[in-house]
């Protein structure tokens, strides 16, 4: 199975992804109402990550979900500086695997909930 | 009455059990017979310390009868004869051991015998009692591995063996070494709290539920998870079995219990069910929100198995069963438990599925593919039916999406539901189970009891 982890793109993330060629790679989904990125993500990497976070899962698509927020965000900014969707990105994230851990624990604590009315 | 119409089946051992005294003059009548009182508490992770499972919630749903004809903890035979053969000593095929365990220190604190009636008290009040036939000791190390089985002696679904990544296998690693075996009585009926209350259905008042609306034939959705249109869909589709008609109703069956960490809240799974009702994407007529009291073992097929006995009880006619149900990790074949309800598991002791084997379930499996988008039809599509390349619809996408502060478009992800969601993140600070949600909700539980 190929694995691959999955870069939501909202307008914000749009704007910083213009000009990196990477745009051509966008994908969309559900009728062009998600736009996103994937990232290819290696057996070897994709245990990495499994090890490291409890909560990690593969599900039925081979994408790897589930991780703290902290590491989806290092995704982008990774997929941002490095202009790739290859497993240099992902190799990249986990570099940084101490900070991202410690954000995470506090994100394990509290995460901001978006400002809608409910 | 046409021999193609389906009749809601009898509980599985032809009767519900039900031990729970409302009498509160009775109740203290029984109260000050017991000879000790014991504390319920959580069940502990075996390593960590973290809650895993409460003993309460099993003495719930035996003496409301969702577990008919289950009476109480088991004893030791009975033990024995579900792992190997996944029956009652009453014959009754049944998949789990159930039992109220102790340990050594609280067994010589409690100085309690064989023919003694034990108090249960929780949260500090009169809830049970439990009148003791039997104590033993067990392993509880050897109990994790025979329950869920392993690839030498269950070839047929089980891949890997089992371990501590397991959350069944965990619980019945944390068990405390001793048991003791005898029927449960409620004596002061926990009051759910909201929202919990609302779809509070025991089986009594479930089958009455189904008569009051005329639903001769309803089909169950088991769920641990916020619906996602996929899910309506399934439901929907399901419902369209039945006999000369499609079922009358279609019933939601929340599990409720100690939850794995990100998961979502059980207040969201169950509120966000009946938005689905509520804003009219299943119609309330059609559609009924319920809870049972488990705290899930993951077991695949085994859990499946318990599944059909809890919404045999409750007075379903049919239950869903998609693939890795009530699964976890590949411990299991991911069709085990459609294996199990076609053709039946020969080492768990079903050489023919469980409604084909003698004092077995009525209730009739529908096995279900799953739905996702197909951007060519433009629409939630079945598996099996649309042969357009389709756009996979998976829990864990949706809830990293949501962790991430996105919104799903309304074609996976209905915005009533969405808010839902926002709700209880707004009220936990947190979108989904975290450990302080699993610390908070094992100390305040779902229920609150009154002084007897």
């Amino acid at each position: 199975m190929a694995y691959f982890m999955v870069v939501l793109l909202d307008d914000s993330r749009m704007e910083k992804i213009k000009g990196t060629g990477l745009e051509e790679h966008i994908k969309y989904m559900f009728g062009g109402e998600l736009r996103l990125l994937e990232v290819e993500v290696s057996e070897d990497l994709k245990n990495k990550i499994l090890a490291e976070f409890e909560t990690a899962r593969v599900d039925s698509r081979g994408a790897i979900t589930d991780v703290p927020v902290a590491f989806m965000r290092e995704l982008f900014n990774q997929v941002v500086e490095k202009k790739s969707l290859g497993p240099e990105v992902v190799e990249g994230v986990l570099a940084k695997i101490g900070e991202i851990k410690e954000m995470a624990a506090k994100e394990s604590e509290y995460l901001p909930p978006p400002e809608i009315e409910v | 009455m046409s021999s193609l119409l389906i009749e809601r089946p009898l509980p599985h051992g032809g009767r519900l059990v039900e031990r729970v005294i409302e009498d509160k003059r009775v109740a203290r009548k029984i109260w000050k017979s017991c000879n000790a009182v014991y504390e319920i508490k959580p069940t502990l992770h075996y390593e960590t310390g973290v809650p895993v499972r409460n003993v309460y919630r099993e003495i719930m749903s035996i003496c409301y009868g969702f577990f008919s004809p289950v009476e109480g903890s088991m004893k030791q035979a009975e033990v024995e004869r579900v792992l190997k053969e996944r029956r009652l000593l009453n014959e009754w095929i049944f998949p789990y051991p159930l039992i109220f365990d102790i340990s050594k220190d609280d067994l010589n604190k409690l100085g309690v015998e064989v023919g003694d009636r034990l108090g249960l008290t929780l949260k500090g009040k009169p809830f049970a009692i439990l009148d003791i036939e039997e104590i033993y000791e067990i392993d509880p190390e050897e109990l994790a591995y025979k329950t869920f089985g392993d690839p030498e002696t269950n070839p047929e679904v089980v891949q890997q063996k089992f371990d501590k990544k397991h959350p069944g296998w965990v619980i019945y690693r944390s068990h405390q070494p001793y048991v003791l075996a005898g029927k449960y009585t409620i004596i002061n009926p926990p009051k759910l709290k909201p929202p919990f209350d609302r779809f509070w259905f025991p089986p009594r008042k479930s089958r009455e539920e189904f008569e009051k609306r005329g639903w001769r034939t309803v089909i169950n959705h088991q769920t641990r998870n916020v619906p996602h249109v996929g899910h309506e869909f399934l439901m929907k589709c399901a419902a369209f079995t039945g006999d000369v008609e499609p079922c009358h109703g279609i019933l939601v069956n929340a599990v409720i219990g100690v939850k794995r960490r990100g998961d979502y809240p059980d207040e969201a799974i169950v509120e966000a069910h009946e938005a689905v009702n509520k804003y009219g994407y299943i119609k309330p007529e059609r559609h009924l929100v319920s809870i049972v009291l488990w705290d899930m073992r993951y077991g695949n097929p085994l859990e499946s198995l318990l599944h059909g006995i809890i919404r045999q009880n409750m007075g379903c006619t049919h239950h869903m069963f998609g693939r890795d149900h009530a699964a976890v990790g590949e411990y299991y074949d991911k069709f085990a438990t459609q294996i199990l309800w076609t053709k039946g598991i020969p080492s768990f002791g079903f050489p023919a599925p469980p409604t084909d084997v003698p004092y077995g379930l009525k209730i009739r499996p529908q096995n279900m593919r799953e739905f996702s988008y197909c951007p060519t039809c433009k629409e939630m599509a079945y598996s099996e039916t649309c042969g357009h390349k389709r756009e996979k619809l998976s829990g864990s996408f949706l809830r990293g999406m949501v962790a991430e502060g996105v919104q799903p478009p309304s074609i996976i992800m209905r915005p009533e539901v969405y808010k839902v969601v926002v709700k209880w993140w707004k009220h936990f600070g947190y979108p989904f189970c975290n450990e302080k949600y699993v610390i908070n909700k094992e100390k305040e539980l779902e229920v609150d009891l009154e002084d007897l």
